[in-house]
């Protein structure tokens, strides 16, 4: 009696540890506006044209303000039991990853093998950025500060809110001290904005974007166009989409007979047995189920993250 | 002696039921709105900065309402911004979250309750003003609004940021 007690207890427990969802991870990132107009950049020439990039490494390393304000954010978001991702930690360990990669070789002399798209997926891996900027401006004798903080979906771009403001001119304080009240005094206001979207994801579900791409010649011959019982198989997809999206939310944002773009879409935050899935395991749904009869389709996913999920059919 | 005793304890009774119900029309006023909050000043971590402007007959007792006007404000209410201060959300912004938790609430704000943990008046700060046959009083508060929040998330009034993950 003991024993089957302890067993049902045990998978209670084990049932309630996987239904939590999969929490999102967040990083202090300072905004392009911010790098370029205090020199942290990189000018790089695409096709003819000269382009700005950030340098956060850079900046990380020479900012002192920049030090602080990330630790501030960090401390308020600790707090709240929400640590943030460190961005320059994540830099040294990328760096030591590649430099520890470049070493590996083989007794053979055989070197790590690694595709581009791997080292692509290890750079992004926030779920949430939190953009920052100020701006110090002087009123004469007296100074003062006025800061955005902006949190950006990473996998589908979209503001999920923001704080700003600007704080009361001052002729003593310094923009350290200046900056730290600013973080301060918005912090809870923001946090609001971002409970607001944890709890909408939480009802109507994560929202993910989700590509659908075709391997060129591929071996099996098919493409988007291709019909299965008289039915395009972009309609095919979107009809599974329709009975396995919440509430039947996406958007066919753009399709050819190569590509297509599904936004929006909104994905259960647990699968039928109870456990949390991201867009990687939806996707792998939608792939198992193209892969079957009478389809018969082989695919290709491939990882970017909770809220970004691509497939390319024809090959695996 | 009895005829001195007798009338002594009538006055004295009479001037505590008048401040009883007086403080039951200040519980009132602040169960409906009647009281003004706004910012301050930056506060340090942890609090906000509030000035209380609360309405009564009694001057003593617009002034002791201010603590839990404030603490209802913040929690409720919220409070505008400007000249560098910043606005802020109430802590529980769902419309009728009072009378889901009216039981906890009643308790909490009762005279005595445990609204007075997380309020405490800055001295020298009160200002009154008359308006027609009473009083506004105005106090600046500094709220403990981590802590507060911290007891209403541990109460299951309010999520906290990480739940459900």
């Amino acid at each position: 009696m003991k024993k089957s007690l302890f067993t049902i207890l045990l998978a209670l427990v084990a049932v309630v540890a996987s239904a939590q969802i999969k929490k999102p991870e967040l990083m202090v990132v300072p905004s392009d506006v911010w790098c370029i107009s205090n020199g942290y950049y990189t000018e790089v020439e695409n096709m003819g044209i000269i382009t700005k990039v950030p340098n956060y490494k850079q900046a990380l390393q020479e900012n002192m303000g920049l030090k602080l304000a990330i630790a501030k954010l960090n401390d308020l978001m600790a707090e709240r039991e929400f640590p943030l991702q460190s961005m320059e930690q994540m830099i040294k360990n990328l760096e030591q990853r590649r430099m520890e990669d470049n070493m590996t070789t083989s007794k053979a002399g055989n070197e790590l093998a690694e595709s581009p798209l791997d080292e692509v997926a290890r750079m992004a891996k926030c779920d949430i950025i939190l953009e920052l900027s100020w701006e110090v401006k002087d009123f004469g004798p007296k100074h003062s500060l006025s800061y955005i903080l902006e949190a950006r979906d990473a996998y589908t771009a979209k503001s999920i809110g923001a704080a700003s403001g600007t704080g009361a001119p001052s002729m003593t304080a310094d923009v350290d001290v200046l900056l730290e009240e600013a973080i301060v005094a918005n912090m809870d206001n923001f946090n609001l904005r971002l409970q607001d979207h944890f709890t909408e994801m939480q009802t109507i579900g994560r929202e993910i974007t989700l590509d659908i791409k075709v391997f060129a010649n591929n071996a099996a011959g098919i493409d988007l166009e291709t019909e299965y019982n008289g039915e395009e198989l972009v309609d095919v997809i979107e009809n599974w989409l329709q009975l396995n999206t919440i509430q039947g939310r996406f958007s066919r944002q753009y399709s050819s007979e190569n590509v297509a773009n599904f936004t929006q879409v909104r994905i259960p935050v647990y699968d039928e047995r109870g456990r949390a899935i991201d867009a990687n395991g939806f996707t792998k749904g939608l792939a198992k189920y193209l892969r079957q009869a009478p389809y018969n389709i082989p695919c290709k996913v491939m990882v970017k993250g909770l809220g970004r999920a691509v497939i390319v059919l024809g090959e695996k | 002696m009895k005829k001195i005793i007798f009338p002594l304890l009538a006055v004295a009774f009479i001037l505590s039921s008048c401040a009883a119900a007086r403080q039951a029309r200040a519980n009132k006023d602040t169960n409906q709105f009647r009281y003004e909050i706004e910012c301050a000043g930056n506060a340090i971590q942890g609090t906000y900065l509030v000035k209380v402007w609360t309405y009564s007959r009694s001057a003593g007792i617009a002034e002791n309402q201010c603590r839990k006007n404030a603490v209802h404000g913040v929690i409720f209410k919220g409070y505008g911004g400007g000249q560098g201060c910043v606005s802020q959300r109430p802590m529980a912004a769902q419309p009728g979250i009072e009378n889901q938790y009216k039981d906890y609430f009643d308790s909490f704000f009762a005279d005595g309750g445990e609204f007075q943990k997380y309020a405490s008046i800055m001295s020298g700060t009160t200002e009154t003003v008359r308006v027609g046959n009473e009083y506004k009083v105005g106090v600046v508060v500094s709220v403990r609004k981590d802590d507060l929040r911290k007891a209403l998330e541990a109460a299951g009034i309010l999520k906290k940021l990480n739940s459900g993950f």
